[in-house]
């Protein structure tokens, strides 16, 4: 009867959801159980092998990669985090004409693709300022979405926060500095450090506007990037599964962070 | 006195607010406005021996909407676009009502493992994909092992570069969707219910409205990146498949046509503009429930 | 005998190894406002819910009319229902979530114009038809959503709480309003609330539930005159309850002893001479008295106590009394002795054939 028909569209959604989740994982999945195989194209019968792994650690074109892609990361990261997390307070905490306009500027970078904003931004550093490619102005320009799913995260938080306990401090006598140092801070740090590596990841990782930006640097994706116009290689599969498990190791930590309430970022619990 | 002035003028709201979120959207004004605007100046000059020179002129415009391989790219790509955004659509809804609805204490962690992979970035997962999906990958050896052949339409063809992009932005809409479902008043549909309408009823009239700011947004979401994407079809789509923003990407590299390149990024950014000035007008505030505004 | 509009039948709904419905039978006749009254917990809004369709009983049958609708879903019961936070949809016009059953149901434009005038008219919201629920105020938003519960002028209506989210002024109002309107369209109503004054307001009869089962159901004034049991007297009226023992019992009444005083009490329905007792009578029925002058009345109780506090009400004023065990109890009257101070010796007095008595 009517039950019965709620519970087939129950089952029918939840068999679709695993259908994704297959769909998704399996490419990772199986990334990282042929990095461990001695053929990476055909990896039958399991034979347990860490050549890719020897060939990547080996290539010191991704030991200058790595150590590009951390610098870019942490570079965009703190612009990122920075900027966002006065955006957030200011266009939560106080109601200013601009408010609006503040709000549309921070979210604009989601709307503009990667593509668009590598080539416009090259193209403005290299005839408007003069600059050849650089790692500053890729870490300027990776922070232009970095900064924008900082704040996504951030005022995810901060719209639950009470200001009130601000004007009470201030009644107190706690100057702004003051204030935000002991009484916000506090509070929200994790989303604040959730904001930071999220857009570590994307820094980290991207390739469209990294790639226009920094002329002849390597970074791992533009590293990987190369490679794969060759065609699948073994230290292809190697990075990919170490690059899958850093970021999950990462979003694992978050994740039981915020389930076992160790933090709040923002996580409204069941 | 004037020292005092200036610290009870500091003080106001104004001040403060200008003082904090003043960098970033400043930021965004030179670092985001100020390129783009650049690249609209660059497409009315002209490039030559890889040097830009301030002639202005149409002819890259020109050159845009004449040359029918400009054309060709540009419209496949916009049917890409559409269609991937399409199939996310379809796909995601669901999923995300299931994991709205029917997750319970599970929620976060079932969008998370959705969300967890885009932050891999677009070379591991299109590696990911050829692994699978590509010539020399499980799925073709696997089939050559048994003697059938390999699947054609799985390697190197526009559907294959299609699915790839379905796989790198389905999550977009679902966590666009799953933000707007959690927000969603699923009492309503109780409501709806006890005053006679049956569930799909229910849901053309009650749910499909009210989320529709969170569906629009997560079309858009997914609609303007796959309108550029290049590496995507660079690697998964075979020799049929090249997109506007994989043309774009030559004039700025392997040609040095800056010139050409800018007016195809101009193209790109209007034609973004316009879909999220589309959307937008089919938003109507009042009909999508939305009473809340940040910061009360 | 008028036909019951709606009957359940041993109904029993049990969440995990709560018993949320205890075997409840219940019939409502038509034209008749039938209020569930209890704390929360009682099991009356899951009883509600069963009726509307919303939730599924484990055991017994509910029938509508005569139709056994049990296993029909809510959309084919046709009955209306109003809900606490009033559930409006907020995307549509206040006309467009009133004449939302009548859509549903496929009415004809023609009708449904026509019904949708009828219910703005009769809900006083003339003028509003196009405005949103974010853009009403709190009791416009709930006649909205009675209007939209009457349209499709269904077997019943359910009301769930309606009232709790508005202030006390527009309470009081909108009891008197709902009450005029169930008498004047002889809809039966079914009211879920915990609030013994809107239950007394409204109803005709009403039901105390008490952990998914009944305590009484009855006529309000019986209710209200003649608790069943001591759960009852407590929750409905305001009184004050005395812990002791009976004594003998002669015609109406029994002797009960409290701490070492002698009372004279209405016998109650269950009870041996030396059986642990409670003694309930409200706040009204005492009368309180200076110094010792209320003592020795012919027919009466007399209690002597301290007064702690008076709490002027307009038309009355509540006495506090302190009695000698400490305990505190409350002479509802009208205020003729305002000028006694706190600390002064009182005498409380009653009739001996008022309050009601209970084993324990």
């Amino acid at each position: 009867m009517m039950r019965a028909s709620f519970r087939w569209t129950r089952f029918g959604m939840g068999a679709l959801l695993f259908a994704l989740y297959v769909f998704l994982y399996a490419p990772v999945f199986y990334v990282i159980y042929a990095s461990f195989a001695e053929d990476i194209v055909w990896p039958f019968p399991p034979a347990f092998s860490a050549l890719s792994y020897g060939d990547l650690f080996a290539s010191s074109l991704y030991g200058d990669a790595l150590w590009n892609s951390l610098l870019l990361g942490i570079g965009s990261a703190v612009l990122s985090t920075v900027l966002a997390t006065g955006g957030a307070i200011g266009i939560l905490r106080y109601r200013a004409r601009w408010r609006g306009l503040a709000l549309l500027l921070f979210l604009a970078p989601l709307f503009v693709a990667d593509l668009l904003i590598g080539i416009s931004t090259l193209a403005f550093n290299a005839r408007v300022l003069d600059l050849p490619g650089n790692i500053y102005s890729a870490i300027a320009a990776n922070a232009i979405p970095g900064t924008s799913f900082a704040f996504l995260i951030i005022l995810s938080q901060l719209v639950r926060y009470d200001w009130a306990m601000d004007d009470a401090a201030m009644v107190f006598g706690a100057g702004p500095v003051r204030c935000f140092l002991e009484i916000t801070l506090p509070i929200i740090w994790p989303c604040i450090f959730g904001a930071f590596l999220i857009s570590f990841i994307l820094a980290f990782n991207n390739l469209e506007i990294s790639f226009y930006n920094l002329g002849a640097i390597p970074t791992l994706p533009s590293v990987a990037w190369g490679s794969l116009r060759f065609g699948l290689g073994p230290e292809l599969f190697a990075l990919a599964a170490i690059v899958n498990f850093a970021v999950f190791a990462i979003f694992a930590v978050m994740y039981i962070l915020m389930r076992y309430r160790i933090v709040q970022f923002g996580y409204r619990g069941p | 006195m004037a020292g005092n002035n200036w610290i009870r003028r500091a003080h106001r709201p104004q001040w403060r607010f200008a003082f904090l979120a003043g960098p970033g959207a400043l930021f965004v004004v030179v670092a985001l406005l100020l390129p783009l605007l650049s690249i609209v100046v660059f497409s009315f000059w002209r490039t030559e021996s890889y040097e830009l020179y301030a002639d202005w002129n149409l002819d890259n415009y020109r050159a845009l909407l004449s040359e029918p391989a400009y054309r060709i790219f540009f419209l496949r790509s916009l049917v890409m676009a559409a269609a991937v955004a399409l199939t996310c659509l379809v796909i995601a809804w669901p999923i995300a009502y299931f994991i709205a609805r029917h997750g319970g204490r599970y929620r976060l962690l079932l969008v998370l493992l959705l969300a967890a992979p885009f932050f891999t970035g677009i070379i591991l997962r299109v590696t990911g994909l050829q692994s699978l999906f590509g010539p020399i990958g499980l799925v073709n050896m696997a089939l050559g092992v048994f003697g059938v052949a390999p699947i054609g339409v799985l390697m190197y063809t526009p559907v294959a570069a299609g699915i790839g992009l379905v796989y790198l932005y389905v999550p977009f809409m679902v966590t666009a969707i799953y933000l707007s479902l959690v927000n969603f008043n699923f009492e309503l549909l109780e409501v709806a219910k006890i005053n006679g309408a049956r569930p799909w009823r229910a849901f053309i009239e009650i749910t499909w409205p009210l989320n529709w700011i969170g569906t629009a947004i997560g079309l858009v979401l997914v609609f303007i990146p796959c309108l550029a994407s290049a590496v995507t079809q660079r690697f998964l789509g075979g020799p049929n498949a090249t997109s506007f923003g994989m043309s774009l990407a030559q004039q700025f590299g392997e040609t040095g046509t800056w010139a050409l390149g800018s007016a195809m990024g101009v193209l790109l950014f209007v034609a973004s503009l316009l879909v999220i000035l589309a959307m937008r007008r089919t938003i109507d505030l009042k009909r999508s429930g939305f009473t809340g505004v940040i910061g009360g | 005998m008028p036909a019951a509009v709606l009957r359940l039948q041993s109904v029993t709904k049990r969440f995990g190894s709560v018993t949320a419905v205890d075997r409840i039978d219940l019939a409502i006749e038509r034209g008749e406002f039938f209020t569930l009254l209890g704390p929360s917990g009682s099991g009356k809004t899951t009883m509600l819910r069963i009726i509307a369709g919303l939730e599924q009983p484990d055991e017994g049958q509910v029938l509508i009319g005569d139709r056994d609708v049990t296993a029909l879903p809510p959309y084919a019961r046709h009955i209306g229902m109003v809900f606490q936070n009033f559930l409006l949809f907020p995307h549509k016009t206040a006309a467009e979530n009133i004449a939302f059953p009548l859509r549903m149901q496929r009415v004809g434009r023609a009708e449904r114009d026509e019904r949708l005038a009828w219910a703005l008219k009769l809900m006083r919201l003339d003028g509003l038809a196009d405005r949103y629920p974010n853009e009403m105020s709190g009791g416009q938003q709930q006649r909205v959503a009675l209007a939209r519960g009457l349209i499709s002028r269904p077997a019943l209506l359910l009301l769930d709480e309606p009232l709790a989210n508005l202030d006390r002024e527009l309470r009081s109002e909108m009891e008197v309003e709902i009450r005029r309107y169930q008498k004047d369209l002889q809809i039966p109503f079914i009211y879920v609330t915990h609030n013994q004054e809107e239950a007394l307001t409204m109803s005709d009869r009403i039901a105390v539930m008490r952990d998914g089962a009944f305590e009484q159901v009855a006529a309000k004034t019986e209710i209200y005159t003649n608790p069943s049991t001591a759960f009852v007297a407590g929750f409905v009226g305001h009184a004050n309850r005395f812990d002791g023992s009976l004594g003998e019992m002669a015609g109406a009444t029994a002797r009960f002893d409290w701490k070492g005083i002698a009372l004279t009490v209405p016998k109650p329905r269950h009870g041996q001479p030396g059986a642990a007792a409670q003694f309930s009578i409200k706040y009204e029925d005492l009368e309180i008295a200076r110094g010792d002058s209320g003592t020795g009345l012919a027919g009466r109780n007399s209690i002597p106590g301290t007064l702690r506090d008076i709490i002027f009400k307009g038309q009355t004023a509540n006495y506090i009394v302190v009695l000698k065990d400490g305990s505190e109890i409350v002479v509802s009257s009208a205020p003729r002795e305002l000028d006694l101070q706190p600390g002064e010796t009182v005498t409380v007095h009653w009739p001996v054939d008022r309050g009601a008595s209970y084993q324990a």
